[in-house]
């Protein structure tokens, strides 16, 4: 109960987080490409309950920003015009989870921009941009972990449940995979590949480069589950009346490999998104104009930008939520899947 | 009467195969041969290691023999390929040791006792649930308990769905591996008589595997002994057990408290 308890509390954390990123149209008060070049490098803007003369709003307000004379990248508060912060306010059209039209953003100003974690060098709102980013990268991550988890299921339970010299061939092959550091098959496989490709491809490459690195360790943690599944005497009782291999493999072997999948699952994702941040942040994964939070990162490779602006780190610490919930999901499905093994003080 | 299994020079070896592709070779059954008569009942008694967990294995398919013949109904199943078996497999069906390990913890008592009958696709849904339905009657569960989890029966109870799955495509040879051996005394009884009831109202012929011999005695029309993968001694019990004449034997009487031989009463229980 309480290893159920906890994987509930963790699945719910996750959902919300995730929840947010897919509905960015929503919570981001812009477009994500939009630019506003009267306003590059704005530092985050503050919300204020007191104007300069000592009056007390009812609604949260912002003073917009004006750029001071003779600078490129200082800004003074206009204190004249005190522009109050509206709740559920129309705003750029958008698709609600890429399908429903729709106009309503959870904040919004009228008549001047609020950006409460700054702007970029083009004048793009950064919490547009990073909430629209979570998008690419945890898309990424996600169908990478899938890819990567199909190959591995399938090669490994081929391995297992096979044996002999299939079983010889695959696992030898799963071994340059493993001995290698993952970051330099990516850079090199990578690097095989087209470079100037639409926004769209490019993304999908990335997956499937990221997805296809990865699949060894499942396929030799599937193959051992595989190996110890099919010697159970219900598999060879199935076997005993006369069931075939794909019906053994579908309705006892497999279901077997549950666990070990949903936890490689919750472990390789958040390493996906971090494979995925790395190629963009080379220039070898998702291209601007696009958002992903690897290539809003790429600002930083600027000397400048990393002395200046210090709001430009933000889409690092962006992936701090993402990469605690993973970690604590892995560990309550570890717990869940066999609460014999973990030590739970005595 | 002609038997309805005939075992002719069996031998099974398992070879580790080595690095350098040269390995040890075990010779787990060593050319072994006997014959069970239609509703008969032999009693295959035996140190651990000698074969007999192998010999079940062989003669339920589930492991090919190295050479030697299994006359099955005037068949030799041990040369045929995996497709022709599938029409033999539904008459010899094995029960295992532990009904924990051999009944899937995610199926319900139903889908235990269904799943031979989906496997072999004879029956449509309906008439497959109203014959599995009965046969857990037969074996002493109630229908109540049909869409429990296996996981919540008892020993017993397993071992009785065990013997409920094995029975659902009527086969003729029953093979039970050390079924009782995992189970306390009472229920012991309970099985056997379960077994030998189901024996006169389905003619089942046993082949009953075990290391109990008072239980071999109980249940088996023959006893036959086995050491070392090869059968020593065969006969029925008060021979065997009475005047062993093979050392194996004499040990395995001499590790047996009290008396054995209780010839079971002509006319069943």
């Amino acid at each position: 109960m309480i290893e159920r308890r906890k994987l509930a509390k963790w699945l719910v954390v996750l959902v919300a987080l995730h929840g947010l990123i897919a509905c960015a149209g929503f919570f981001a008060p812009y477009d994500p490409v939009e630019q506003d070049r009267q306003l590059p490098y704005a530092r985050p803007m503050k919300l204020h309950l007191i104007d300069t003369q000592g009056r007390v709003h009812m609604r949260p307000f912002f003073y917009p920003l004006r750029m001071r004379e003779g600078s490129f990248d200082q800004y003074d508060e206009d204190i004249a015009r005190a522009m109050s912060l509206k709740l559920f306010a129309e705003g750029p059209r958008y698709r609600l989870l890429g399908l429903l039209p729709c106009r309503l953003h959870l904040f919004g100003a009228a008549g001047a921009r609020i950006c409460l974690l700054g702007t970029d060098g083009y004048g793009r709102d950064q919490l547009s941009r990073i909430l629209y980013g979570g998008q690419v990268s945890l898309l990424a991550g996600l169908l990478g972990a899938g890819i990567t988890l199909s190959l591995g299921l399938g090669i490994g339970a081929a391995a297992g449940y096979f044996g002999g010299w299939r079983d010889e061939v695959l696992m030898r092959l799963t071994e340059p995979f493993l001995a290698l550091p993952w970051l330099y098959m990516l850079l090199g496989l990578r690097a095989f590949l087209p470079l100037a490709v639409s926004p769209l491809e490019a993304f999908f490459l990335i997956v499937m480069v990221i997805g296809a690195v990865g699949w060894a360790r499942p396929a030799r943690l599937v193959r051992g589950v595989v190996l110890s599944a099919k010697e159970r005497d219900f598999v060879r009782a199935a076997r005993g009346f006369g069931a075939p291999h794909r019906y053994l493999l579908w309705r006892h072997v497999l279901p077997e490999t549950s666990s070990v999948l949903l936890t490689q699952a919750a472990i390789l994702i958040p390493q996906y998104v971090l494979a995925e941040m790395t190629l963009s942040f080379l220039g070898l994964g998702v291209p601007e104009p696009l958002a992903s939070w690897g290539n809003l990162l790429a600002n930083l490779q600027q000397y400048s930008v990393l002395t200046s602006y210090w709001w430009m780190y933000l889409p690092a610490l962006a992936i701090v939520p993402f990469f605690l919930g993973y970690l604590g999901l892995a560990s309550a499905l570890q717990e869940w899947a066999d609460p014999f093994k973990v030590g739970r003080g005595t | 009467m002609q038997p309805l299994i005939q075992v002719e020079y069996l031998v099974k070896r398992y070879s580790s195969r080595g690095v350098l592709g040269s390995g040890e070779v075990v010779s787990a059954l060593n050319e072994v041969s006997f014959s069970v008569a239609p509703g008969k009942t032999l009693a295959l008694v035996g140190a651990s290691g000698s074969g007999k967990s192998t010999l079940a294995l062989c003669l339920a398919c589930l492991e090919r023999s190295t050479s030697g013949r299994i006359w099955f109904e005037g068949r030799d199943i041990a040369a045929l390929d995996e497709k022709q078996l599938r029409a033999v497999r539904p008459q010899i069906q094995l029960v295992f040791q532990d009904p924990a390990s051999s009944l899937n913890p995610r199926f319900t008592a139903l889908e235990i006792v269904t799943e031979p009958l989906l496997v072999q696709r004879k029956w449509g849904t309906r008439e497959m649930h109203e014959r599995a339905l009965a046969l857990l009657e037969r074996i002493g569960l109630s229908r109540g308990m049909a869409s429990r989890r296996t996981g919540e029966f008892s020993g017993g109870q397993r071992q009785r769905l065990a013997i409920a799955r094995a029975l659902s495509l009527a086969p003729k040879l029953l093979i039970l591996d050390e079924a009782l051996s995992s189970l306390d005394c009472s229920v012991q009884a309970q099985i056997a008589n379960l077994l030998l009831e189901l024996q006169s109202s389905f003619v089942l012929t046993y082949l009953f595997i075990t290391h109990d011999l008072a239980m071999a005695a109980h249940l088996g029309d023959e006893i036959a002994v086995m050491n070392r993968g090869r059968i020593v001694e065969q006969g029925v019990p008060e021979k065997v057990l009475g005047a062993p004449s093979h050392e194996a034997t004499r040990g395995l009487v001499a590790a047996t408290p009290g008396s054995i031989v209780t010839p079971r009463m002509p006319g069943g229980l």
